[in-house]
C-alpha cells in the first residue's frame, strides 16, 4: 500500500495554492492530487514522493494533515480494466468511498487509488485476482 | 394619548418627592428581606435610615448580572416564593440563566408600564395588535401581551416564527398595530412587498424593541409600511419591556421614573456622568416587590436629559443606545455573550476553544456564523465526519444560545490569536 495525505482546506480562493506552495518550497513532488467540491471546506488528498516530510512541512505551515494508507492498483491502458477492478471490489462486498489516479509514471502503467471501508481486504482481494497493488517505493521514484 | 397623566407629567419636584419616599421604603424592605443587600450595606456601614432622599441613591451599592448569577436562582428575591406568581429568564454569560420573578403587584406594574408605552404610540381599545415577540421565558411576548390587554386592545398572541400566518391574520383581521423586533418588521415588510400586498394592510403603529436599531431603520419601516414606529426598551432584571419608550417626537425614550430611577455613570470610575454625557445606564427599582434591585448596571451606553418633552411628559429621557460596555450581542432579540459560545465549544471534545463570531444582517434578519478551527487530532480523511462535526457543533450552540447558528470549520491557526483580550466578534451590522 502507499501513503496518502489528506489536508483540510477551506473553500476559498488560493487555498489549494497555499498547500502546493509549501510543497514546492520544500522540493516535494506531487504524484497525484484529488479534491471534490463541497460548499464550505474540502479534503485535499495528495500522494507525494516524501510523505513524512510533506506532513511535517504542511503542519509547520498550519495545516491539519492526516497520513493514511491507500490502495494503489496498477491498471493496463485498455478498455474494461477499471470495470474488472470494481467488480472484484464489489464482489467482496466492499463499498468505494472515492478514487483518483496517478497517470504519469515515466512510461509505467497508471495507478488507480481506491479508498474503501476496508483497505487491507481490498488490497488482498485485488492481489488474489492478479492485480498489482503498488507500494510506497513505486511512487517515490 | 397619555395613559397616566398624573405620573407621566409630574413636576420634577413631585418626582423627586415621590422617588425619595419610595426609595427609603424600598431600602428598608430590602434590608430586612434580602441577605445579599443587607450584608453589602453592613460592609459599607450603611443603615436603612441613612437613605431618606433620592439624593442618597449614590450611597447604595451597585448590582451586576454576576450578582444575579451568584444568587441563582432565587437568592435576591425579597418575598417568599408563595407570593411569586411568575418567573422569566434570560441567558446569562456562562450558561446559567438570569432568573427574575414577579408578584401579582409586579405584574400589575408591568402591564401599567406597557399600557403607557402603547398609549404613547397611539394604540387604544379600538386597536387590534399582533404581539410577535417570542412567548415563553423571554419577557417580550408576555410583557407586551398583558400590557396590551390592560389597555383594552384586542391582542393576537402570534409569538415569533410563522411570517406567512402572521401576514394572513394581519390582513384578514385588519390588524392595526404590531409589536416585534425592528428587523423582523422589516422582514415582514419585504415579504409583503414580494407578494404585492404592501398596500393591503391597515397597520398604523409598530412598537419595536429587544434589539438596537437606528433612526434610518425607523424611517425605512415607516416609509415601507405607512405607519408610525416607536422604540420600546426594557430588560428582564428591571421589569422586561416597558421600562422606557419614545413618544411621537422621537427625542429619546421616556423612563417611567415613578418606578425606575435611571443614572448614567462612567463605567470605569463608577462616578456619575453629567446630563447629556454618554455613560453606562444604571437602574434602581422603586416599587418592584419580588426582585427589587439597587443600582443595576445595564451595560447599555447612553446619555440622559431631564428637560420637559414637547409631548408634555416630564419624565427623564434616555438617548438612543450607543453600544454596550461589555461584549454582549443582541441577535434577533436574543442576548448572546461570546463566552457562552466558548463554554459550549469546550463541551465538545473535538473542537478547540478558538472561535470567531461573525454577525451580519441579511435581508433584515440577523445571522450568526461561528467559525471553529479544525483540530488535527480529530481530523480524519472523511468528509462525512467533518459534516457530522459541523452539525454537532451547530446543535450544541443552538441549544446553548437559543438561536440557530451557521457553523463554519476553518483551517487550524487561522483564527487570530492575540495577547490580552482576544477579538472574538466581527459584527457587520451597521447599527450606530
Amino acid at each position: 500500500m502507499i501513503k496518502q495525505l489528506s489536508v483540510f482546506v477551506q473553500n476559498e480562493i488560493g487555498s489549494l495554492a497555499n498547500v502546493t506552495s509549501v510543497l514546492k518550497d520544500n522540493m516535494i513532488n506531487l504524484r497525484a492530487i484529488a479534491s471534490f467540491d463541497t460548499p464550505e471546506f474540502a479534503i485535499l488528498r495528495i500522494v507525494v514522493d516524501q510523505p513524512e516530510k510533506a506532513k511535517e512541512v504542511l503542519n509547520a505551515g498550519g495545516f491539519a494533515v492526516k497520513v493514511t494508507e491507500a490502495v494503489a492498483v496498477e491498471l493496463e491502458d485498455k478498455p474494461g480494466e477499471l470495470d474488472g477492478m470494481f467488480r472484484v471490489i464489489a464482489d467482496a462486498k466492499l463499498g468505494v468511498n472515492y478514487i483518483y489516479s496517478i497517470v504519469l509514471r515515466n512510461g509505467k502503467v497508471p495507478l488507480m487509488i481506491v479508498n474503501t471501508e476496508d483497505l487491507t481486504k481490498t488490497a488482498s482481494v485485488l492481489k488474489e485476482h492478479g492485480y498489482i497493488v503498488a507500494e510506497q517505493e513505486d511512487v517515490n521514484a | 394619548m397619555i395613559w397616566n397623566e398624573t405620573k407621566e407629567c409630574m413636576s420634577r419636584d413631585e418626582i423627586h418627592k415621590l422617588q425619595s419616599v419610595r426609595l427609603s421604603k424600598m431600602v428598608d424592605r430590602v434590608y430586612h428581606n434580602v441577605e445579599f443587600y443587607r450584608k453589602k450595606m453592613q460592609q459599607m456601614g450603611l443603615e436603612p435610615g441613612d437613605i431618606v432622599s433620592i439624593d442618597d441613591l449614590k450611597k447604595l451599592p451597585f448590582t451586576t448580572k454576576n450578582d444575579l448569577r451568584d444568587n441563582y436562582p432565587f437568592g435576591l428575591f425579597a418575598v417568599p416564593q408563595s407570593e411569586v406568581v411568575r418567573i422569566h429568564a434570560s441567558s446569562g454569560t456562562t450558561g446559567k440563566a438570569t432568573v427574575v420573578g414577579y408578584t401579582r403587584k409586579d405584574i400589575d406594574l408591568w402591564q401599567e408600564c406597557v399600557a403607557r408605552v402603547l398609549a404613547m404610540a397611539g394604540v387604544g381599545p379600538q386597536d387590534k395588535i399582533q404581539v410577535a415577540y417570542g412567548y415563553g421565558l423571554f419577557t417580550g411576548g408576555l410583557g407586551l401581551h398583558y400590557g396590551a390587554e390592560n389597555l383594552g386592545a384586542t391582542v393576537i398572541p402570534m409569538s415569533s416564527g410563522n411570517t406567512q400566518k402572521l401576514i394572513t391574520m394581519m390582513q384578514d383581521f385588519g390588524v392595526t398595530a404590531i409589536a416585534c423586533t425592528p428587523s423582523y418588521l422589516l422582514h415582514i415588510a419585504e415579504t409583503l412587498e414580494e407578494a404585492g400586498q404592501i398596500n393591503n394592510i391597515q397597520l398604523k403603529a409598530a412598537i419595536c424593541g429587544a434589539e438596537p436599531w437606528t433612526e434610518n431603520m425607523r424611517k425605512e419601516i415607516e416609509a415601507k409600511l405607512h405607519l408610525k414606529a416607536y422604540d420600546i426598551y426594557g430588560l428582564s432584571e428591571i421589569l422586561g419591556p416597558g421600562v422606557a419608550a419614545d413618544c411621537e417626537y422621537h427625542k429619546g425614550l421616556h423612563v417611567y421614573e415613578d418606578h425606575f430611577v435611571p443614572e448614567i455613570i462612567n463605567p470605569d470610575t463608577l462616578e456619575p456622568c453629567k446630563e447629556g454625557e454618554v455613560g453606562e445606564l444604571v437602574f434602581t427599582t422603586l416599587t418592584k416587590e419580588a426582585l427589587p434591585l439597587f443600582r443595576y448596571r445595564t451595560k447599555d451606553l447612553t446619555s440622559i436629559t431631564y428637560d420637559k418633552c414637547e409631548c408634555g411628559r416630564t419624565l427623564a429621557r434616555i438617548d438612543r443606545f450607543k453600544g454596550r460596555s461589555d461584549d454582549m450581542l443582541i441577535i434577533r432579540g436574543v442576548n448572546v455573550f461570546p463566552s457562552q459560545v466558548e463554554t459550549a465549544l469546550l463541551e465538545i471534545a473535538e473542537t478547540s476553544p478558538h472561535y470567531m463570531l461573525i454577525v451580519d444582517r441579511i435581508n433584515n434578519l440577523d445571522t450568526l456564523e461561528v467559525q471553529v478551527e479544525v483540530e488535527e487530532r480529530f481530523f480524519s480523511d472523511e468528509i462525512r465526519q467533518l459534516e457530522s462535526l459541523t452539525k454537532k457543533i451547530a446543535h450544541v450552540l443552538q441549544s446553548a444560545l437559543g438561536l440557530s447558528v451557521k457553523v463554519k470549520l476553518v483551517e487550524p491557526k487561522t483564527i487570530q490569536r492575540s495577547e490580552g483580550k482576544a477579538k472574538r466578534v466581527i459584527d457587520n451590522r451597521k447599527l450606530i
